[in-house]
Parts: structure tokens; sequence; C-alpha cells
């Protein structure tokens, strides 16, 4: 399966869980951010992301719960280093090139976009 | 006190899918001439919830998170008697998606498609022991099996 093929297929998956048009489904679009995700909404887009492309998500594998546990990981509001590497190692799909330029905690939940989405189900896919 | 719609499970495969039937009556204080949609779909969502928590033995408390389409293309009237079939499609241990059908004498009167989560041990309410012995004793009530036979 081709990029392209893999971007229609997570936007068709998103835009259905959320309840949002197609166009407005992108790869730079935070799924918090930009297109309100709540919750509730991820799962309905792990259920969709397995059924689609037949895939085993594990639970925390693509949404983790709780990300930083170590208090090396986060310092006055700032993701450490250490917290970067550790991101790195938890989350191998996500683009972490714009989030180092700004490392805030609350930046996280920004790395969770489309994009994001098809890294993970190409990683996935090239893995079975 | 919530309120209970299903008058007794028929079938239960565990985690798979269910049977179950409710009996309308013009006895019940929101019921006139029809049965409102809204509560063959709270039934739907009862009898999911059942088949859902029924996939772990009934250790999990689970919440409705998303009710992704419904239907009701005809009426049930008082004297009715829906019957409510539900099953799995896919589920996680986060929780289950669900199909369910109420139909009374064959004729389809409410679909649905619906998410059921499972809630996470730190957000579960305090199991009171009374509250689940009550909570025990009307699954019993309703045929639900509670040891997997």
């Amino acid at each position: 399966m081709d990029d392209q093929e893999i971007f229609t297929k997570v936007q068709k998956c998103v835009a259905d869980a959320l309840g949002r048009d197609e166009d407005e489904v992108q790869p730079d679009k935070a799924l918090q951010r930009d297109l309100e995700a709540e919750s509730i909404d991820y799962l309905d887009i792990t259920f969709q992301l397995e059924k689609v492309f037949g895939i085993t998500i594990e639970k925390d594998e693509l949404f983790p719960q709780k990300i930083f546990q170590d208090e090396a990981y986060v310092r006055d509001g700032v993701v450490t280093e250490q917290g970067i590497e550790f991101l790195k190692e938890k989350l191998p799909f996500a683009d972490l090139a714009t989030f180092r330029e700004d490392p805030k905690v609350t930046r996280v939940p920004d790395l969770f976009t489309v994009g994001l989405l098809c890294n993970y189900v190409k990683m996935k896919l090239s893995s079975a | 006190m919530r309120y209970v719609l299903i008058d007794r499970f028929l079938e239960l495969e565990r985690g798979e899918r269910a049977r179950a039937v409710k009996c309308v009556t013009r006895g019940e204080p929101f019921v006139g001439d029809a049965y409102p949609s809204a509560l063959v779909l709270e039934a739907l969502l009862q009898t999911g919830g059942v088949l859902a928590r029924s996939g772990s033995g009934f250790k999990t408390m689970s919440v409705l998170g998303k009710v992704e389409r419904a239907a009701f293309p005809v009426e049930a009237h008082p004297g009715d008697r829906i019957q409510l079939d539900v099953r799995a499609v896919r589920t996680r241990p986060e929780g289950t998606v669900c199909e369910g059908v109420a139909t009374v004498d064959g004729k389809v009167v409410g679909e649905a498609e619906f998410m059921i989560v499972f809630l996470p041990e730190e957000l579960a309410p305090p199991q009171d022991p009374g509250v689940t012995e009550v909570r025990r004793n009307l699954m019993r009530a309703l045929a639900i099996p509670l040891e997997e036979s």
C-alpha cells in the first residue's frame, strides 16, 4: 500500500470518527488542537484503524495514557533532553523536529497529528 | 436507583452476543400510545453494556462512549414484546463496539451501532458490598448468568 492510499484511508477513518469533512483532515492537523478530538474519539480512531488496515494496535501503543512517569523527563513544564529521547523511543513514528524547538509539555498533545497516524500505520504494515 | 429497561436475558454468549426482551406496558410513566424511540435505544444500550462486561466476567465497570448511528423505522406500542439482539463487533481492552437490533414480531423498531467503554480501575466507583449485592441480585433476576457454565 503506498503513502497516498494510506493517507486516504486514514483521512476517512479520522473524518468518520470525528464527524468532520474529509477536506479538514490533513496531515499537519493535530487531532486535539485542530480537529477537536476528545478522549473517546481516540478509542474510536483506534477501532477504525484496526478495522480498515487489518492491524492490531496494542493498548497504549498509539495513544499512550501516561507518557511521562519519571520526574527526569519534565522540568518546570519543559520536556528535558532525556524526556525527548524517551518520546523518541515511545513514539518512533512521531515527528519531533518542531517539538524540539519549543518542548513545552503542554505541546505534547500536538504531536498527535493525522500525519503521525499515517506514519504509525505505515510502520505497522511494513512490520506485518 | 437507575431504571432498568430489560425484563430478561434469553441468551448470552460472553463477549460475543446477547438476546434480551423488554415488554412494553402502558403502566410505565412515559409511555403513551407509542414507546419512545429514545428508550428503545436505551434498552439496546443496556443490553450492550451487559454483553460488553460479560467478556471480562463482569469485573469491569462500563459507560456508554458513543452512539455512532441509530434509526427507528417503526414504533413499538404497549403490549409489544421487544426483542433486543446485540452483538460485539470489535473488542479491545478499552471498550467494545456493538451493533444492536430491536424487533417486535420480526419488525425492526430500532437499530444502532454504539461503543461501550470500560472504566479504568482508578475511575471506577468504589465497590460498596451492599450495592454489589443489590446489583448481583438484579442480574440474577434478569437471568444474566454470572458464572461461566
